[in-house]
């Protein structure tokens, strides 16, 4: 029955393309993000919808996008051509061919895809429907995740997602960073969407996905959730207005909060100030270190999951429980293959360092972008232009978040950012095309100090 | 049935949100880069007609000058 309400959707999204070939564009990101494929187990399963929705969009805009013209290719898809180019060479030579080919299976798909994207951004209305699709895709897993939290579902590695493979976005710490990330997204839609106009509905609509947003972190206990909530409100300081009364929000909703979260929860994030006392925070570390001798060795990387290679021993407490007494041991563990937990080390391992020079200009490029963007458009007014500003500032906040997120996780390649990262280069070439085509503001001469030289006396005959 | 539930509410919104881009003519063609285009148009067209002009004007006071 739900692979026939799956097809039923992508159907009709496929029928709505024939009018709008970018509409098929977006039925690419909503399977790619949400993987209704990979929700049914009959019919849908069979058939390839995610490379139907691919072939559908980058046909459509081939042959049928009469927009592709006003496309421009920029320096950031240039870096992404770069980072896929390099990452097929070390795929190439990796030191776990098999391994390195599964992961390239996957990563050349989503990195072309953020090159493609883009290509179709070319004005407001898509823009705004990318971002919206990103939010209510995402906001699906979500809203699932939230109500399964309050309803007492969550816990370490129990809360059950649409997927259970803890794979793509629904990994609990990449959902987490993600869901977080675009919260300030959610909000832009209040005060400037065009699809949903602003409306007591969409704002009451924006507050419950917030909610839900903050309430995964608490309902997967995903330690990186809270440092993204942590720094979301910390960024979110240099926007509003009312600083003082944000920071006593802030603080009185989250200590309403407290006696409603669950002892575990408490002692998973207290494992955030002791990294040593848990084995999944202490790998990371060994793991970090043995990364940096790698790339001393292997400066141009080592392919996709080079870290198969990786084995170390490190020291750990482990608890011992006899009867009423509890002792604390100190025992060695041995631990091999273990995953780099951070994207930094992840590219820095895979892809050595030129592969991590491409990717965090990328990204900090990016942050650049949307800050000049906003300093740019902040002031501009009426509705045509008063939209870029905060829409740069949401997706600059995204950025910061998932760099935070991904400090601690794998998610270098995460097709959720790189779509995000296409959504800032679509906006950056807008802002551009409109700029280019605004009438030059006459270049005011800067005034001329006063000269020091004593002005010759008039020679009188 | 909370998954259902959600995954019923997301595939409403974003039918309705797709219906509505499809239904958009601003999707293929932006209104402001349209309107910008144009008065880019006319800046040029008036441009060049004073260009013209002062040409003229100046051709003409040469011949006067011979």
């Amino acid at each position: 029955m739900i692979d026939l309400a799956f097809l039923a959707f992508i159907g009709f999204v496929l029928v709505l393309g024939l009018k709008r070939p970018f509409i098929w564009v977006l039925l690419y990101v909503y399977i790619d993000i949400l993987a209704p494929q990979r929700i049914g187990y009959g019919l849908i399963t069979s058939i390839p919808v995610s490379l139907i929705a691919f072939a559908a969009a980058f046909g459509g805009w081939l042959l049928l996008d009469k927009a592709k013209t006003s496309a421009r290719f920029s320096f950031r898809q240039g870096l992404m051509v770069l980072l896929l180019a390099y990452c097929f060479w070390t795929t190439q030579n990796a030191a776990f061919p098999e391994a390195a080919q599964f992961k390239w299976e996957w990563v050349w798909k989503a990195l072309l895809f953020g090159i493609f994207l883009p290509l179709t951004l070319t004005t407001r209305a898509r823009l705004e429907g990318l971002a919206l699709v990103l939010v209510l895709s995402i906001g699906t897993i979500v809203i699932s995740t939230g109500i399964k939290t309050v309803l007492g579902g969550g816990g370490y590695e129990n809360l059950k997602f649409f997927v259970k493979d803890n794979s793509g976005i629904y990994e609990s710490s990449t959902l987490a960073t993600m869901a977080i990330a675009l919260v300030p997204m959610i909000w832009w839609f209040t005060r400037f969407g065009t699809v949903f106009r602003p409306h007591w509905l969409v704002t009451g609509f924006a507050l419950a996905l917030t909610l839900a947003c903050f309430l995964v972190p608490i309902g997967t206990e995903a330690r990186t959730g809270l440092l993204c909530i942590a720094v979301l409100g910390l960024m979110a300081l240099r926007y509003v207005k009312r600083r003082v009364l944000f920071l006593a929000g802030g603080a009185v909703l989250g200590l309403a909060a407290l006696p409603f979260l669950p002892q575990s929860y408490y002692d998973r994030m207290a494992t955030l100030g002791q990294p040593s006392g848990d084995e999944s925070a202490s790998t990371r570390v060994a793991v970090w270190e043995w990364t940096i001798d790698y790339a001393r060795d292997n400066p141009f990387g080592g392919g996709f999951d080079a870290y198969l290679g990786n084995k170390f021993t490190y020291v750990m407490p482990v608890k011992e429980v006899d009867g009423n007494t509890v002792s604390v041991k100190y025992k060695p563990v041995t631990d091999e293959a273990r995953a780099f937990h951070s994207a930094i080390f992840e590219v820095l391992g895979e892809q050595g360092y030129p592969g991590l020079a491409i990717w965090g200009l990328l990204h900090l490029l990016g942050l650049w972008q949307m800050e000049r963007l906003r300093a740019r458009w902040q002031n501009r007014s009426g509705e045509a232009e008063a939209w870029v500003a905060p829409f740069a500032v949401a997706l600059q906040l995204a950025s910061v978040i998932y760099i935070v997120g991904a400090l601690f996780q794998g998610i270098a390649y995460q097709p959720v950012m790189l779509m995000l990262i296409g959504l800032q280069i679509g906006l950056h070439s807008y802002c551009a095309r409109v700029e280019s085509l605004r009438p030059k503001e006459p270049r005011t001469a800067p005034a001329r100090r006063p000269s020091r030289i004593r002005p010759r006396r008039a020679v009188t005959a | 049935m909370i998954d259902t539930l959600a995954l019923a509410l997301g595939h409403v919104l974003l039918g309705i949100a797709l219906l509505r881009l499809a239904l958009r003519g601003d999707v293929d063609d932006d209104p402001r880069i349209i309107a910008l285009q144009a008065e880019a148009k006319a800046r040029r067209k008036s441009t060049n007609r004073a260009v013209r002009r002062n040409a003229d004007v100046a051709a003409a006071s040469e011949h006067g000058d011979d």
